[in-house]
């Protein structure tokens, strides 16, 4: 016995001798507690107003979706009873179930609803081009509502259902008229879950109660549909500020799951037979160097192009994920693999045998070998790190005046929304990565736009790609929505957008005691108990 | 005396305005930028505006500084840009972490390290005087961090003794309170204990060489007596200073271990609120942190009164 165990066991001995019950009930109450550690500090609770994944993963818990994605990203009733659609996808009339309730005790009705999608509209891509082409969003009663469109708009219930921020989360309608574009600063819901503010300590531990009168679908749990099954009363959520603290944590029974362990870590956790280590999300992540398409020398897509044509996906998979090859795959495309309408259509340039002399031949032949280029990086996250420091050697490779810019990313959140030259404080290079959840389409995909001023960080401008995308949204059916994904990614690679620079893999770690943990692209905690 | 308290506490008034106003103008000049983190990184760069627009983040310098100010004045340190909770609960939160981990690393630190040096100073060049002259220079030389994951690695993961992390409230119990920091507070100490016990030694040898000493123990006086009644007494100045400028150190050495033990108090509050750009936070935490060791210095200086009868103020 250990000595700690010996202590408790004394302790227990002489303190609890006439209540011999309680140590039974103190450990059934851990039963029902699940002590979480996510990917990042919870900072605030609006899913709506931000895009953060983490603060996407705590609002399912406490807010709904009118529809909800399965795991074969299929849109499915969630908090709607079922809807009805115009056969020119122009009018759409949905009614919600019976028994929805928030967490104050007020039933959920469709004013809330219509609230909450007009603040959504305007945050979303998808809610922009519902919004964009929309003649009304009416409640027709307290539990029916309608959407009435000058266009057809064929992907409704993804855009209702879909998992990627902003979310069409349901709130009551006082909350709903907060600005889009200030956070939200009470956090009622009608999800499974309600947040316990007065236990929220930011940075550290954010806790959530169990919602007695939460309606449970019939339906099996799947992502975010079907039923969402609480096992556990409470879920603490404890915000690491180390990840080999978290691992240590782990290891010694402190915490149940931890979301994103360290990669260097894993092997150490795969040893030990208490926990479980699996991948996390099966559709992964896509790295990506990010091209300021204003400034020279990458405002000349041959620059790019020469970027692309001796970039080593490998070089940059192993330094993110290490020598582990079941973590990555070479990804010749903008898309995520695996995924219905997955295509490499234009993606040659990333195939084969890397050509850094061809390379260079491309910039000598636009007169830019030399120039200098300003890569901007994150350090303090260590999958931009990795990707920047390859970036650094293959940039000097390729004969460019390489300024590595190393800082944290706030400071990189900030530098990247600047359009002035880099010797004015812009840049010519940073470094991210989409979760595969937000790349298998390009409605929630917004790294894929090339609108130009109004596209995403880097500014690109393709007519072609914006042609494609206005195609996806059109597409009637399947088979017009995979020409058009073709299109677009082929567009993409001839004005190379982004770099992608592979596809990754992340683990999850658990105590073996946890039981009905899924891959996910988001921590599913509906259906998961301790035993 | 009473009054020079007085004085030096009204003193501290400009201090802290200097101090406030060049927080303010660091953070002001410093890159980064809180709507970008708010909005994530899907966001466009269009949302990223709007955002920093409804921050009023936009607003020249010397408004937002002048607000800022008033509302300082008015004792209200602002609210969280991310959280919207006051910057006085998201402290009075975490205050009590902060303040059981320096407590308990203070009495660590005096415990160990004064003893240490009075008997490094009593046996000099002896194998004590050696041992502790090598956790001295072991104490300065590793990083808080690498002894906190030592500790770590060795109390509570192999032999389970201690928890890894967290922070359980003194109101909870004393033992799970203690349990929570004794780890912590050895890491956090280590480079306080060796400091505190070169200065003693050093100190105390002055000491010892002096002629009084020398007469007490020509008078036979007891050993202990004069180490500790009439030697430590006289080496004591130096000895509260260094307690007081390590005080300062421990601030930031607080910063790094509740961070590798995940306690949740004002030094992790500050670290993630700087990585944010959450600009109210960090300028509240940094002149609560200023206030605090302005007042630790004056305790000091008050304190030389009672070593030293000969200093007046």
């Amino acid at each position: 016995m250990k000595r700690r165990e010996l202590l408790k066991t004394a302790a227990t001995g002489v303190v609890a001798a006439g209540s011999l019950a309680a140590p039974r009930i103190a450990a059934a109450q851990g039963m029902r507690t699940l002590r979480f550690v996510p990917q990042a500090n919870l900072s605030s609770m609006d899913a709506v107003a931000g895009t953060q994944y983490v603060v996407r993963n705590a609002a399912m818990l406490v807010w709904e979706t009118l529809y909800g994605v399965d795991s074969r990203l299929d849109p499915k009733p969630q908090m709607c009873e079922g809807h009805e659609a115009s056969e020119d996808f122009r009018t759409w009339t949905f009614k919600l179930r019976p028994g929805l309730k928030f967490h104050d005790g007020e039933t959920v009705t469709t004013r809330d609803v219509v609230a909450s999608l007009q603040r959504w509209m305007v945050r979303d891509t998808m809610g922009q081009a519902i919004k964009g082409r929309l003649d009304a969003l009416e409640a027709l009663d307290d539990r029916t509502f309608r959407f009435r469109l000058n266009k057809p708009f064929p992907k409704m219930l993804f855009a209702l259902g879909k998992s990627n921020a902003p979310v069409a989360l349901i709130m009551p309608e006082r909350i709903a008229r907060t600005d889009p574009f200030k956070l939200i600063t009470e956090y009622t819901g009608s999800g499974p879950m309600r947040f316990n503010t007065a236990e929220w300590v930011p940075g550290s531990k954010a806790v959530f109660e169990k919602f007695a009168d939460y309606p449970v679908r019939p339906e099996a749990g799947d992502w975010l549909s079907g039923g969402k099954r609480m096992l556990f009363d409470r879920i603490e959520w404890q915000i690491p500020s180390d990840a080999a603290t978290a691992a240590a944590a782990l290891q010694n029974g402190e915490v149940d799951w931890v979301e994103t362990p360290l990669p260097d870590l894993v092997p150490l956790l795969k040893r030990n037979r208490n926990l479980a280590v699996d991948i996390a999300d099966p559709l992964g992540n896509i790295g990506s160097l990010r091209f300021n398409h204003l400034q020279p020398p990458f405002n000349d897509v041959r620059a790019r192009r020469a970027v692309m044509m001796a970039l080593s996906q490998q070089d940059y998979m192993q330094a993110v994920v290490g020598d582990n090859s079941d973590l990555w795959k070479p990804l010749p495309s903008f898309f995520t693999p695996g995924t219905a309408f997955y295509t490499e259509e234009g993606g040659d340039i990333l195939k084969g045998p890397r050509d850094v002399e061809a390379a260079k031949k491309l910039l000598g032949e636009a007169g830019l070998l030399g120039a200098k280029v300003t890569l901007v990086v994150a350090m303090d996250v260590a999958i931009t790190k990795a990707e920047g420091e390859v970036t650094g050697d293959l940039l000097k490779k390729l004969g460019f005046d390489v300024d590595f810019v190393a800082t944290d990313w706030g400071t990189v959140g900030a530098r990247r929304t600047k359009k002035d030259p880099p010797s004015q404080g812009g840049w010519n290079i940073f470094h991210t990565w989409h979760a595969g959840a937000d790349c298998i389409n390009p409605a929630p995909y917004t790294a894929l736009d090339a609108g130009g001023d109004k596209a995403w960080f880097g500014w690109p401008k393709s007519d072609e790609v914006q042609a494609g995308i206005a195609a996806w949204y059109d597409a009637p059916d399947a088979a017009a929505e995979k020409k058009a994904m073709a299109a677009i990614n082929k567009a993409s690679f001839d004005n190379v957008t982004y770099g992608p620079t592979g596809f990754f893999l992340m683990y999850q770690a658990w105590r073996t005691n946890v039981s009905g943990v899924v891959k996910a692209p988001f921590p599913v905690f509906w259906g998961v108990q301790k035993t | 005396m009473f009054a020079y308290a007085i004085r030096r506490i009204l003193a501290t008034i400009p201090v802290m305005a200097i101090v406030a106003l060049f927080v303010f103008s660091l953070l002001y000049l410093a890159p980064g930028d809180p709507a970008a983190i708010i909005a994530g990184d899907q966001a466009t760069p269009a949302d990223v505006d709007r955002i920093r627009i409804s921050l009023g983040l936009d607003r020249p310098f010397l408004i937002r500084f002048g607000e800022w100010a008033w509302q300082v004045l008015n004792g209200d340190l602002g609210v969280s840009i991310f959280t919207n909770l006051p910057v006085t609960h998201m402290i009075s939160q975490r205050i009590e972490p902060t303040l059981s981990l320096m407590s308990l690393t203070l009495i660590f630190s005096i415990s160990f390290a004064i003893p240490m040096g009075v008997l490094a100073a009593w046996k000099q060049g002896a194998w004590i005087d050696r041992v502790v002259m090598v956790v001295a220079v072991l104490g300065f030389s590793v990083p808080v961090f690498v002894v906190g994951y030592i500790l770590a690695y060795a109390f509570a993961l192999q032999l389970d003794w201690f928890p890894v992390q967290g922070y359980t409230p003194i109101s909870v119990g004393i033992l799970p309170w203690f349990q929570n920091l004794a780890l912590p507070s050895l890491a956090l100490g280590l480079a306080f204990i060796a400091l505190l016990a070169r200065i003693t030694r050093a100190t105390m040898l002055e000491v010892l060489s002096q002629d009084y000493v020398r007469t007490a123990k020509a008078k036979g006086v007891d050993q202990r007596a004069i180490l500790f009644v009439h030697a430590l007494k006289n080496a004591a100045v130096p000895i509260v200073t260094i307690i007081g400028i390590g005080f300062a150190g421990l601030i930031g050495g607080a910063v790094v271990t509740e961070s590798v033990f995940a306690i949740p108090g004002v030094g992790r509050l500050v670290v993630d609120a700087i990585l944010r750009r959450d600009y109210p936070v960090i300028q509240g935490v940094v002149l609560m942190f200023s206030f605090v060791y302005v007042l630790v210095n004056l305790a000091v200086d008050l304190l030389y009164t009672l070593f030293d009868p000969r200093i007046r103020y």
